[in-house]
């Protein structure tokens, strides 16, 4: 009888436990791409803890693990591309417009900003610094946008603002590791990879999450901003470079052609058939999919980062030379991508972090030279998509990790040879569109000097609940567990912002 | 006799009777454990546990359990559950009032059970992990006839040791039986590669076939543990739960030279160090007397904690945050506990309270290190002249007959540059700024405080200083900016570098704040930049006012810039940190202090040899976790260690053995192993693994029928061998090596194979990937250079982690990505060329060539039908490069570029990527 009880009590623990489930089929993962295993795994207890709003699911015979997943209920958005702008751009040179804040140029800091609060780089008493933009509304709706952004003046009527961001770290790397995995530290998953877990991929030969990277350095955080953390490691963004294979060694070596790999392929899949039948183990099976999977990759991978095939206008729309890697070049691929079903698609930009220091890192200067190469391909980008219809239910969100401050930087107590200002977590502007949030509205305000949101604030959590609420997932449930416990994006924090929804 | 004993069972059975509608007692006893304790997690606990005690009620602890909650009374009364407010709340109709709040309310069975076990008393019972290892009996197996010896019976035969009498129980069970030994090829090729990661060459196979001895299998287990590439192997586990890298992590994420401890862990297994003395030199070599330059290289296990050099980023938040990863990493490394989440509240499942935590935590918060960007304190490694400088002092202190602990402080002032004070602890600024939020920075009229220094007995200020001002002054001043002034210095031009200056200071007595004010006329703008100070006195034997020759020596010394790694360093007196609780986790919000202990569900702290108790720093705690009476550590140990062979450990959540882990498939012989670990093996590993791979058990062949797959499919019940797809290490090491490009030189600084364009692209970080010359390229894969931000892809792919944190278990994948390493990375790619070469060498004919190809790879001769398939592949690509000459020098390259070789190597590349060569079988 006891014994019974127990093995009962054991029965639940491993079904209710995903973990258990994926180690298990850690023989594995792959297993299931076969699916004889699901059943045993465990997988529709398991299923629950990402869907605990849906009935389990039953073990359907093509289910990987990165098979198409139904949402927890039906959302608007079906796949995403965030546009990071890693260093952080400045609000009130682009969207907060601040008029007052033109009164105060180059009066000091006035001490009630300063008392209490810490800065990375500015000491003692700053000067104010007003807005550089020249700002005028747009559109129907009558958005502020500045001079720095002619293109996105155009758009803006497809554009949810949210001005009154905040969020909890004033450095680069931690600022974009909460922006992107909900946490400060290394080791969360990235939102899309729990994106990837919660939904799967549509697209059987193509990564589900894609990362492309321009302005020549990976995000401060490094790779660890689309890591899959404690999820594993099929859920983690895979790099598609501009330089080079596009996705690491996929080119076949120099001198093999592709038919001579197609035929290695065959030899490998068709030895590995015969171990399977001598030691019936059902992972050989997996490896076999696996290697076919791999050389349609190689074919589908290259096809999808090759713009040469697209007409001369849309280059020119987007404003790409399709013989360099830039971030128009990005902006491009992504609406490629995600054509082409790949759930998540993340672009990074390097070079917005303006404190003054150089040219390049100014906002006089550095900050002008950003727009000019990113302004019209991303306007390009919602225009492009909502030209095939995808802008619906493709979510776009842009902006870095935390805003700059009214005041001018004065690193280390010294006057700085250009205009910059210093990193600011209080308030910044992040834009989306698309994917189920409304069309020409802003939300949230901030003070007469940009300083403070005083209405309508959105934390970060708040933004990655209101993103998984539109890919249908209530944030609270689309869990993980791992170290004991259930683990989610938003932490223990994030409610969805319901005013910006369509 | 008939009736007496009637009688008796009569009065028994009435006894019983009356006994139990008296007691409740219906049935067996409720166990606590298994039966209570889940329920209670998955209903209760959440709301009336460890993180909230909704009502004033947990359920954690029974002391908590049966105390009067909110409403005054208990809600559990021992004995009686018809009273216990508990049980009136699950069966209540009303949802308002009915527990769990909404939720399904429990089943009937289980509210019986919960019902029952109040009435036998509400009983708490110690989770099994926690409670003492003691030495199961071994199960009998076999006949009574047989066990005599006097009849054959297959169980006995099958059997090698006592680990098969408990998997034997099991299987019995299960109605499972065990499998037949491997063939001796696969064997040897499963065993080398799990004792040394490498498989075994085409002579060693041929021996073990050849060795009819009875002890041949024994014998080659003890050359394979014998083998430095043993050390090897094992060092790659170690080495991601000791999250070792090359680099500090963070945005800037650059190096940090820190691979004399990965070397130490090399050594430490190739020595077969025992486990505890092990566990003891990485938590607190530092402290041992005597300690050896080895002992104090080995504390480099928690000086693998990441560095912050962000600009901005305060020092405090992350010397902070690697305290916190150094309890955790403890935890999940050698207690198998998670441990994290008391860091915010109470264990919500396990007896760990939120103060025990920051007590566990003060035995780590008093080291030297300070998230500094130089990663100081490190242990100097002197050279040449500056070698021979330490050695004068040396000979020097020794001739002034200066007491041995006092020349030990000063040969660790020089060799650790400990005690210092960082200057980012200087407070009061004015006109001073800690520049980059990092180094103290003071300009023409500004000034800061050193907040308390005592000064009795110090004669000398040794001062890492620099500027690129002319004639700045520095004064050191006693008690307030204008108090009396102490020392004044010139600071002298140093071109914005920072030396390090040896000053006489005064005789002053007591404990005063120190002010040092700065004068700068010529240039006041410019920084003079302090980055550390430290006082002490004069070197014994010299004027205690000016400075001698041996000043200047001591000075030079101190300027060396020798190699070095980072080590922790105790602080003492003055120096040593308060810790207190973080209110709710949070750094920043200091409750009440703490000094250090161990949880109380543990055993308490334990005394040494002369009866006294162990000191209360991380010494004293590693020799407590090493204790025969320590429930966990030996049992993480051999289920880490079951874990790498099989695949799976007897625990399967090696990472938590804690209530909410998954429960153990063989708990008895987890318990055997981890006696005879401590007991019998006196803690060595190589004996522990020696019993584990000699056992039947693991030498039981993998292939299965697909009813036994059916019956058990991923093996728990160990009725056939392991069959698990190779670590990242060792697909690589084991290219490498059967395609005898393996460089088997070992130790020493990491190293840069082959690696694509753009992986390394840090911001603010110049440093890049600079190919290793010659060997260097081939080395095994634990001497690869390890970036934490972006580490070596083609490890990645195979599932390591990128090492930020310590990743106790790492979950195998099987993915597109790994195929498209194994077929184009290079080091693949030149390890099929090179393949090709000895196949060729090794055969006239290609179907010889590719028969001794299969069997260099693979260790076994292939079947007719794979030969086929590989010589159709062969015939196939030599037809296309006898066709295409230029791709046969392009696919080559050098002399050597035939359609033949080229064909070979097309071959050896598919021999590479066989399922069976990735798959230890």
């Amino acid at each position: 009888m006891k014994k019974l009880l127990d093995e009962l009590q054991q029965a639940a623990l491993q079904r209710e436990t995903r973990r258990h489930f994926l180690h298990t089929c850690s023989t594995g993962l792959g297993a299931m791409a076969l699916g004889s295993f699901l059943e045993s795994c465990g997988f529709a207890g398991g299923a629950s803890d990402k869907k605990a709003v849906q009935a389990p699911v039953t073990g359907s015979s093509d289910e990987s693990p990165m098979a198409v997943q139904p949402a927890q209920f039906s959302g608007k958005a079906k796949r995403v591309i965030y546009i990071h702008m890693a260093g952080s751009p400045s609000q009130l040179e682009l969207f907060d417009y601040k008029p007052e804040l033109v009164k105060y140029n180059g009066k000091d800091c006035p001490q009630e900003l300063l008392t209490g609060k810490k800065f990375a780089f500015i000491r003692g008493v700053p000067k104010m610094l007003g807005p550089q933009g020249k700002f005028a509304q747009h559109g129907q709706s009558g958005a502020w946008v500045s001079d720095y952004l002619p293109h996105l003046q155009g758009v803006v009527d497809d554009i949810t603002f949210l001005k009154a961001m905040h969020t909890d770290q004033f450095n680069h790397a931690p600022a974009q590791l909460l922006m992107h995995t909900g946490s400060a530290r290394l080791g969360r998953p990235s939102i899309g990879s729990w994106v990837t877990y919660g939904l799967g991929s549509e697209n059987d030969n193509l990564p589900g999450y894609i990362v492309l990277a321009s302005g020549g350095k990976q995000p401060d955080a490094g790779k660890s901003v689309w890591g899959s953390g404690f999820l594993p490691s099929v859920y983690q963004g895979v790099q598609c470079r501009t330089d080079g294979d596009p996705v690491l060694y996929a080119s076949d070596p120099a001198g093999m052609p592709r038919s001579l790999r197609g035929k290695t392929i065959e030899a490998i899949s068709a030895i590995n058939q015969q171990q399977y039948n001598d030691v019936k183990d059902p992972e050989i099976l997996t490896r076999i999919a696996q290697y076919e999977l791999a050389y349609r990759m190689q074919m589908s991978v290259p096809d999808s980062m090759d713009i040469k095939s697209e007409p001369q206008y849309i280059l020119d729309m987007y404003g790409v030379d399709p013989n360099q890697g830039s971030f128009a070049r990005n902006c491009l691929l992504a609406r490629r991508l995600v054509e082409r079903g790949v759930r998540f698609v993340q672009l990074f930009d390097w070079g917005w972090d303006t404190h003054g220091t150089s040219a390049d890192g100014s906002i006089d200067v550095g900050l002008h030279d950003k727009c000019r190469q990113s302004d019209q391909a991303v306007a390009a980008l919602l225009r492009d998509l909502k030209q095939r219809g995808l802008l619906d239910d493709t979510l776009v969100v842009w902006g870095g990790e935390f805003g700059r401050t009214p005041m001018q930087e004065n690193r280390d107590g010294q006057t700085l040879p250009f205009m910059g200002r210093d990193h600011h977590l209080d308030a910044f502007t992040v834009w989306m569109a698309g994917g189920g949030v409304k069309k020409g509205f802003s939300f949230g305000e901030t003070d007469d000097i940009g300083y403070y949101g005083v209405k309508d604030q959105v934390h970060v959590h708040d933004l990655q609940a209101t993103i998984l609420h539109l890919l249908g997932f209530d944030h609270e449930k689309l869990t993980y567990q791992f170290q004991g416990r259930p683990f989610r994006l938003t932490d223990v924090a994030g409610k969805v912002v319901k005013p910006i929804l369509a | 006799m008939y009736l007496k004993s009637f009688v008796f069972i009569g009065i028994g059975i009435g006894g019983a009777l009356l006994l139990s509608s008296f007691f409740g007692l219906f049935g067996e006893r409720v166990d606590f454990n298994t039966q209570v304790k889940p329920l209670l997690n998955k209903n209760c606990i959440a709301c009336h546990g460890g993180v909230k005690k909704a009502g004033g009620f947990s359920v954690l602890f029974r002391h908590e359990a049966v105390a009067p909650t909110k409403s005054g009374k208990p809600a559990i009364i021992p004995g009686d559950a018809d009273a216990s407010e508990m049980i009136r709340r699950l069966t209540l109709e009303d949802h308002t009032e009915r527990m769990p709040l909404e939720a399904a309310p429990l089943k009937p069975d289980d509210i019986a059970l919960l019902r029952k076990w109040i009435d036998q008393g509400a009983d708490w019972g110690d989770h099994w992990a926690y409670t003492r290892i003691e030495k199961p009996d071994v199960p009998a197996i076999g006949t009574f006839w047989s066990r005599l010896g006097l009849r054959n019976n297959a169980e006995l035969d099958w059997a090698k040791n006592d680990i098969d009498h408990f998997t034997l129980q099991k299987m019995k069970e299960q109605s499972l039986l065990p499998s037949p030994q491997a063939d001796r090829a696969t064997l040897l090729r499963r065993v080398s590669l799990d004792l040394t990661g490498l498989p075994p060459t085409e002579q060693e196979v041929a021996d073990f076939s050849n060795d009819k001895s009875s002890g041949a299998y024994e014998k080659v287990v003890d050359r394979l543990l014998a083998s430095p590439a043993y050390g090897e192997r094992w060092t790659a586990l170690w080495l991601d739960l000791a999250r070792y890298a090359d680099s500090k992590g963070y945005e800037k994420d650059t190096e940090r030279k820190i691979w004399r401890y990965r070397d130490w862990v090399i050594n430490a297994f190739n020595q077969d160090k025992p486990y505890d003395q092990f566990v003891v030199e990485q938590l607190a070599g530092d402290l041992l007397p005597n300690r050896t330059d080895a002992q104090l290289i080995a504390t480099g296990f928690h000086r693998n904690t990441m560095t912050n050099d962000e600009g901005g980023t305060q020092d405090e938040e992350f010397r902070t945050a690697a305290v916190i990863d150094r309890v955790s990493t403890t935890w999940d490394v050698f207690q198998g506990t998670t441990f994290a989440c008391v860091q915010c509240h109470s264990h919500p499942y396990d007896p760990f309270t939120h103060e025990e935590y920051y007590k566990y935590l003060a035995f780590f918060n008093n080291t030297r290190d300070e998230d500094v960007q130089s990663d100081t304190p490190t242990l100097r490694f002197f050279k040449d002249q500056d070698s021979v400088r330490v050695a004068e002092l040396k000979t020097w202190l020794i001739a002034q007959k200066t007491q041995p602990e006092q020349v030990q402080d000063w040969v660790n002032f020089v060799r650790l540059t400990e005690p210092k004070i960082n200057s980012h602890d200087f407070d009061q600024y004015v006109n001073a700024s800690l520049l980059d939020a990092k180094n103290f920075g003071v300009q023409d009229g500004g000034s800061a405080r050193i907040k308390t220094v005592n000064l009795t007995g110090i004669n000398r200020l040794v001062i890492a200083i620099g500027t690129k001002a002319e004639k700045a002054v520095l004064t050191v001043h006693q008690d307030s900016p204008t108090g009396p002034s102490l020392l004044t210095i010139p600071v002298i031009n140093t071109g914005g570098k920072d030396t390090v200056m040896v000053y006489a200071l005064p005789q002053v007595t007591g404990k005063h704040a120190l002010y040092l004010t700065l004068a700068s006329p010529k240039q006041l703008k410019e920084w003079v930049v302090i980055k550390w100070v430290s006082f002490r006195p004069a070197l014994p034997g010299t004027s205690a006012t000016t400075l001698s020759d041996m000043d200047a020596k001591l000075q030079a010394i101190l300027n060396a810039k020798p190699e070095s790694t980072p080590v922790l360093v105790e602080a003492t007196g003055d120096m040593a940190r308060k810790t207190h609780i973080f209110e709710r986790g949070n750094w920043l919000v200091k409750g009440r202090q703490v000094q250090p202990d161990v949880p109380k569900s543990l055993p308490p702290l334990p005394t040494d040899s002369t009866g006294k108790p162990v000191p209360r720093n991380r010494l004293g705690l590693a020799k407590w976790m090493v204790q025969r009476d320590h429930p966990l550590t030996a049992r993480v140990a051999v289920n880490r260690f079951w874990e790498q062979l099989f695949g799976t450990g007897l625990v399967e959540t090696v990472e938590d053995m804690g209530t909410q882990g998954i429960q153990p498939t063989h708990r008895e012989l987890l318990d055997y192993l981890a006696a005879e670990f401590m007991d019998t093996d006196h803690w060595s590993m190589k004996r522990l693994l020696k019993r584990i791979v000699t056992s039947a058990t693991y030498r039981q062949q993998s292939v299965a029928s697909p009813e036994l797959i059916a019956e058990d499919p991923f093996n728990t019940w160990l009725a056939r061998g392991p069959r698990v797809r190779l670590t990242a290490e060792q697909v690589r090491d084991q290219a490498l090596a059967v395609s005898g490009l393996l460089s088997h030189k070992r130790l020493g600084p990491s190293v840069k194979p082959i690696q694509p364009e753009g992986i390394w692209q840090s911001p603010y970080n110049g440093e890049s990937w600079q190919l290793s010359e010659g060997e260097d390229q081939y080395r095994r894969a634990i001497y690869t250079y390890w970036k934490r931000t972006a580490p070596y892809p083609s490890m990645t792919t195979f599932d390591s982690p990128s090492r930020e944190f310590c990743q106790v278990r790492r979950i195998r994948t099987n993915t597109p990505l790994q195929a498209l390493v194994t077929l184009n990375d290079p080091v693949f790619i030149e390890s099929a060329q090179s393949l090709a070469t000895l196949m060729q060498q090794r055969g006239k004919t290609p179907e010889q060539q590719i028969k001794a190809g299969f069997r260099q790879v693979t260790q076994r001769d292939a079947s007719p039908q794979k030969m086929a398939v590989l010589l159709k592949l062969y015939q196939q690509s030599a037809t296309y490069y006898e066709q295409h000459p230029a791709d046969t020098q392009t696919f080559l390259g050098g002399a050597n570029a035939t359609p033949q070789v080229a064909a070979l190597t097309v071959t050896a590349n598919t021999l590479l990527n066989l399922d069976e060569t990735i798959t230890k079988e």
